[in-house]
């Protein structure tokens, strides 16, 4: 799982006000390289809730964000920055770990990179 | 369009009650099963129904008493039916890696669509099943979603980025996908409710102005033959699980129970038949395959549209046996054995549309609009733009 999947999720249990963002628990991170898309990373920027992003990139192990969102106009003068966007955005993995409900604890388990995001009959 | 009318009477599921091969025994039957927005149904004074008991025997109930099973005003849209996790998710686990082989042709108005979008997009697939559209198009990124984890894991394994999850209950953020596609996903939920929560929770995930392209099933098959290798299923299942609010007309309904002779195969829309079962003589008499006129859809003998329908697989031996999932689905007869094409056979529920029936579950909504629709190799499309 990607943190930019993990910038999407929220928990849809029943009853909850406000199930993002989930936390992160980490067992085994991966990192796989891919090719920059700036059409893709600029597109994206506006919709990244920066704050989720920052801090789950801190539980992945990754310390090179700015703790501050930079104005989006950074991505195109900033090739430092548009570099650890894009890696801290699609090159972390979550092999293998956790996401946490904010409000009820309740882990959706990650094995092998993929989200198990289904609840139990008793959530819905 | 000719459709073929039937006029030999009911079709019932033919169900392997005990568990053998014997022809003897039929049953109709409900499954115990939860359902949305039917707190409107009434069951008929003298009309009795019949529900599955653990011990797979049928098991007659009379009218009036308001069963456990059809308690339905406190069920959850979101909660899945039983008739969906034995006849979809069940056995899209037991085939995953054949039904994956099978599924390489991209259909050409689904990867228009995927390249009419911006370079960038971000395109979610809810229900992207062996993931045959992630990565179509280079600019985009895709997030894939399927109910499936062996489905998934396929996808995963090539590389995508997906997730575990249920297509009526989207675990997304609202508005932060540009586009969404729901590709032959929406027939196999079971009631309108349910699809039509579906709906929404596409429109939901993506963007103001974002674009969602739906394909389903259609009643309107343009291979009719098809049509003689699905088993209909009854009109009573009918009655209860779709209830008054649908649009269909109602009659009394009794039955004729008749054998569906085995002339079947896998009855998928995207790939070239290797063998079509000629009819047998037989199966021509009792079924009366002579359109009627240009007019006729395919209906039964009360002008009922027969839109529930178990659609078979057939597995091969061998790939069952790798799966193993197959001994298990024989032994609770959710599969049955066919020696003369050395297959596990399971059946998948579909609901399949009919023609403006996806015009109709969309009409309601307040923050779409529909910018396109068309009918394409044997399915209903639509496109709708999200616009509040």
């Amino acid at each position: 799982m990607r943190l930019l999947t993990h910038n999407m999720l929220s928990s849809n249990i029943k009853g909850v006000t406000n199930g993002f963002p989930l936390r992160i628990e980490v067992e085994k991170v991966v990192e796989k390289q891919v090719e920059i898309n700036h059409d893709f990373l600029m597109n994206i920027f506006p919709k990244i809730d920066w704050k989720a992003f920052f801090d789950a990139s801190r539980v992945m192990g990754y310390v090179e964000l700015p703790e501050e969102a930079p104005e989006p106009s950074v991505l195109e003068s900033d090739l430092e920055f548009l570099r650890k966007f894009h890696h801290a955005l699609l090159e972390l993995h979550l092999e293998e770990g956790a996401l946490v409900c904010p409000e009820t604890g309740r882990k959706f388990p990650v094995n092998k990179g993929i989200p198990n995001m289904l609840l139990h009959e008793d959530e819905v | 369009m000719v459709f073929i009318s039937l006029r030999a009477g009911r079709y019932i599921h033919r169900f392997w009650g005990k568990c053998t091969l014997s022809l003897d025994s039929f049953c109709v039957f409900v499954y115990p099963v939860t359902f949305s927005s039917m707190m409107e149904i009434k069951v008929k004074d003298g009309s009795s129904l019949c529900t599955l008991v653990p011990d797979g025997e049928p098991h007659i109930m009379q009218s009036g008493s308001v069963s456990e099973d059809l308690r339905c005003s406190s069920i959850s849209v979101k909660s899945t039916p039983e008739i969906e996790k034995k006849y979809v998710h069940r056995v899209y686990d037991a085939i995953a890696p054949h039904f994956s082989s099978t599924r390489f042709a991209k259909w050409p108005k689904v990867a228009a669509f995927l390249e009419s979008l911006p370079t960038g997009s971000l395109i979610l697939d809810a229900g992207c099943g062996n993931g045959k559209y992630l990565g179509l198009t280079p600019s985009c990124y895709f997030i894939g979603c399927d109910i499936s984890a062996p489905l998934i894991k396929i996808c995963a394994d090539k590389g995508h980025e997906v997730l575990v999850a249920d297509a009526v209950n989207l675990p997304y953020r609202t508005n932060f996908g540009d586009a969404a596609i729901s590709i032959a996903v929406l027939h196999h939920l079971s009631t309108e409710g349910r699809r039509k929560k579906a709906i929404e929770e596409l429109v939901r995930v993506v963007k103001k102005g974002g674009l969602v392209l739906m394909t389903v099933w259609a009643v309107e098959q343009e291979d009719k033959s098809l049509l003689t290798k699905w088993t209909p299923l009854t009109e009573k299942y009918v009655e209860e699980w779709i209830g008054p609010g649908s649009p269909r007309v109602r009659g009394p309904s009794p039955f004729t129970l008749e054998s569906i002779p085995e002339t079947e195969e896998n009855g998928s829309q995207a790939h070239a038949k290797d063998s079509n079962d000629s009819l047998t003589e037989n199966m021509q008499q009792s079924m009366c395959l002579t359109p009627q006129n240009a007019d006729d859809v395919f209906v039964s003998k009360h002008g009922m549209s027969q839109q529930e329908y178990f659609v078979p697989w057939h597995l091969p031996y061998h790939r069952a046996e790798v799966s193993g999932a197959s001994s298990g689905a024989l032994a609770n007869c959710l599969a049955r054995k066919d020696d003369k094409k050395g297959a596990v056979v399971y059946d998948r529920y579909y609901h399949v549309f009919g023609e403006g029936e996806l015009e109709r579950l969309v009409s309601g909504m307040d923050n779409a609009v529909i910018v396109d629709k068309f009918y394409d190799k044997s399915n209903w499309c639509i496109i709708l733009e999200k616009t509040l």
